[in-house]
């Protein structure tokens, strides 16, 4: 398992947009992801559970991924949800 | 029928109608079965799926409709949704309850609703507006489960102008074509689904016209005003017959227009000026066709690359560009190379965070610094030449040495081609004159090219300092300024002194009030959204 935390950098937060570039992104892979925030779990490849995180710019998140490909996974997703947008 | 009873509300898509009113009151969706027999878990599973594929199937389908008569934004909420009917987790929290025994149709509902619950609580207007999207979707599939879709809105088969709290995309979209005749809604804004929907299927529309609505359910007949904004429910017979007479003379304009379409338009002293299309993906080459479009005079080529998680390969280019290619036959098709810049994601590219997306790296800037991005798209250009008449133009250029260097790049493609001995075609070259270097320095990149295409939208912001998306711009956003019009006369004068010809594919090109202008100054081509070309072949002909 791999896991590494980010902070959100997108101004609107993990939805919209930036939620769909994300969950597209996690799909590349064959990892199981998750996104942990305050407690919570989401499924990386699922856009309905990652936006009701309501994760916001500047909240910090983990991201967990268990797989062949985790590690990639993980810097990936990191590097996209820490730019700006 | 009562006293007639005045709605006001937003103008949400232009045009009158009057006729027999429906009342869209969507009846709770209640699922057929609440639990299934032991030991049809499986069955009920495979029917869930196949449900969700056809719903996926039905919403891609719009999806591509919406995108093929260049309604690009209302195919990306259709897009949305089809994700949404496929997203994992909606599927395996229904198909967990399926497990227990619950219905495929009531554990499609009862999902649903949670997600739409989670998102409406939210104090996040965004995901509040969410959650009818999840409905939306939840709905339909369940409704598909429970096999009839054909009910309502759907089943509608005499022409009504209908009403509604709020019409979602789905219910819009499932109305047959032709028997909707207006839309009077009492939620929204210009910018909801439904405005969007309207505007792009010509239907008028007012919207935002809050609980008065109320009062017109009970309404015979309804009259739609969509370019001031307001119906009349149970009009008097000097209302229907003053909106009779408008709806009269729209309809004779466009009857009018028809005849339009399929000439080569010249203008009174016989010039002859070539009305043609901006596409932005291959899929509208037909639409363009059909309404009277004698070539591309803009085909964009962004679409190609956004939204995807690795470049497309030089055959995926080829095959898009010989689609259109082909479609118009000999008709000059122009494919403007990649334009793109820090303001949208490009796979494969590191992209700099920029203060400025348009005053950046974009572009010819940015082709001509990744050849690994060029290459392949001047080497798919090259060979879907072959199978049709293609021209090839550069987006952002501000000096000569940036045409000659993206000229270097095609021989060198032409090149490779003829060692490798894949066949290819000859492709004209053009420069788009979008900055007001171009404009300034026409004469010196005249030489080098065999056209020029004006684009009027960036010309405009680059030259009077206006972004176009700044709404409280609006008044410097149009090519009506001298010193855009300065630019534009320029740029023909070198044109004319090298021998060459000269287009204009921004919006200006479709505006009845600067075609003669352009077409005074010697412009020859003009190219603008499919749907404005019979009137400009029309006022062409006037001039």
């Amino acid at each position: 398992m791999v896991e590494k935390e980010a902070v959100v950098g997108p101004e609107a937060g993990l939805h919209a947009r930036p939620a769909a570039n994300f969950v597209k992104k996690a799909k590349q892979f064959d990892s199981e992801i998750k996104v942990v925030k305050g407690g919570r779990e989401a499924n990386a490849k699922s856009t309905l559970k990652i936006m009701t995180l309501g994760a916001k710019k500047d909240d910090r998140i983990l991201i967990r991924a268990e797989g062949e490909d985790a590690e990639a996974a993980v810097d990936a997703l990191v590097e996209l949800i820490s730019a700006e947008e | 029928m009562g006293a007639p009873l005045k709605l006001t509300g937003v103008a949400a898509s232009e045009g009158v109608a009057v006729g027999p009113a429906f009342v869209h009151a969507p009846r709770e969706l209640r699922p057929e079965r609440e639990s299934i027999p032991k030991g049809t878990v499986e069955e009920e599973i495979g029917r869930f799926r196949g449900a969700v594929e056809a719903v996926v199937r039905t919403l891609t389908q719009t999806a591509e409709e919406m995108r093929a008569s260049g309604s690009g934004s209302e195919a990306e909420i259709f897009e949305a949704h089809a994700e949404m009917a496929e997203d994992p987790e909606l599927h395996s929290e229904v198909e967990e309850r399926v497990g227990d025994l619950t219905s495929p149709e009531a554990a499609v509902l009862a999902v649903g609703e949670e997600f739409a619950a989670l998102f409406a609580e939210a104090d996040d207007e965004y995901l509040a507006a969410r959650a009818d999207d999840v409905r939306d979707v939840s709905s339909q599939i369940a409704a598909e489960l429970m096999g009839g879709r054909a009910a309502g809105l759907a089943a509608l088969e005499e022409p009504c102008v209908v009403l509604a709290r709020n019409l979602a995309p789905s219910d819009t979209a499932r109305i047959p074509r032709g028997v909707a005749l207006g839309f009077v809604v009492a939620e929204g804004s210009r910018t909801s689904h439904v405005s969007i929907m309207a505007r792009s299927m010509g239907i008028p529309a007012v919207v935002g016209v809050g609980t008065a609505l109320e009062g017109a359910f009970g309404a015979n007949v309804v009259a739609v005003d969509g370019t001031e904004g307001y119906a009349v429910a149970d009009p008097d017979e000097a209302t229907v017959t003053a909106f009779e007479e408008r709806r009269k003379g729209a309809a004779a304009e466009a009857t009018a227009l028809e005849e339009y379409k399929g000439i080569e338009a010249r203008t009174g002293d016989g010039r002859r000026i070539e009305v043609s299309a901006n596409i932005g993906s291959a899929g509208e080459a037909d639409g363009a066709i059909s309404w009277g479009a004698e070539g591309v005079g803009l085909f964009r080529t962004e679409f190609l690359f956004m939204e995807r998680p690795e470049l497309p390969t030089e055959e995926e280019q080829y095959a898009a560009y010989r689609g259109v290619a082909e479609a118009f036959g000999n008709r000059p098709v122009i494919v403007r190379t990649l334009d793109v810049g820090g303001d949208k994601d490009l796979p494969g590219v590191s992209q700099p965070e920029e203060e400025n997306p348009f005053l950046g790296w974009r572009g010819i800037r940015m082709c001509l610094d990744v050849p690994e991005l060029f290459k392949p798209q001047l080497r798919a250009i090259l060979r879907a030449a072959r199978h049709g008449n293609l021209k090839v133009m550069f987006p952002m250029v501000v000096e000569v040495g940036e045409v000659r260097a993206a000229k270097a790049l095609l021989d060198e493609c032409r090149g490779e081609l003829e060692g490798e001995g894949t066949p290819f075609g000859e492709v004209e070259v053009g420069v788009m004159v979008e900055t007001p270097a171009a404009a300034i320095c026409a004469a010196s990149l005249a030489p080098e090219v065999s056209f020029f295409s004006v684009g009027t939208n960036d010309l405009v912001q680059y030259t009077l300092a206006a972004d176009r998306g700044n709404e409280r711009l609006t008044r410097l956003q149009s090519a009506d300024h001298p010193a855009v019009l300065a630019l534009i006369e320029r740029t023909c004068e070198a044109a004319r002194a090298a021998g060459i010809w000269v287009g204009v594919c921004g919006e200006a090109a479709g505006e009845p009030a600067m075609i003669p202008k352009l077409i005074a100054m010697g412009v020859t081509e003009l190219s603008m959204s499919a749907p404005s070309i019979p009137r400009a072949k029309k006022i062409i002909s006037e001039t």
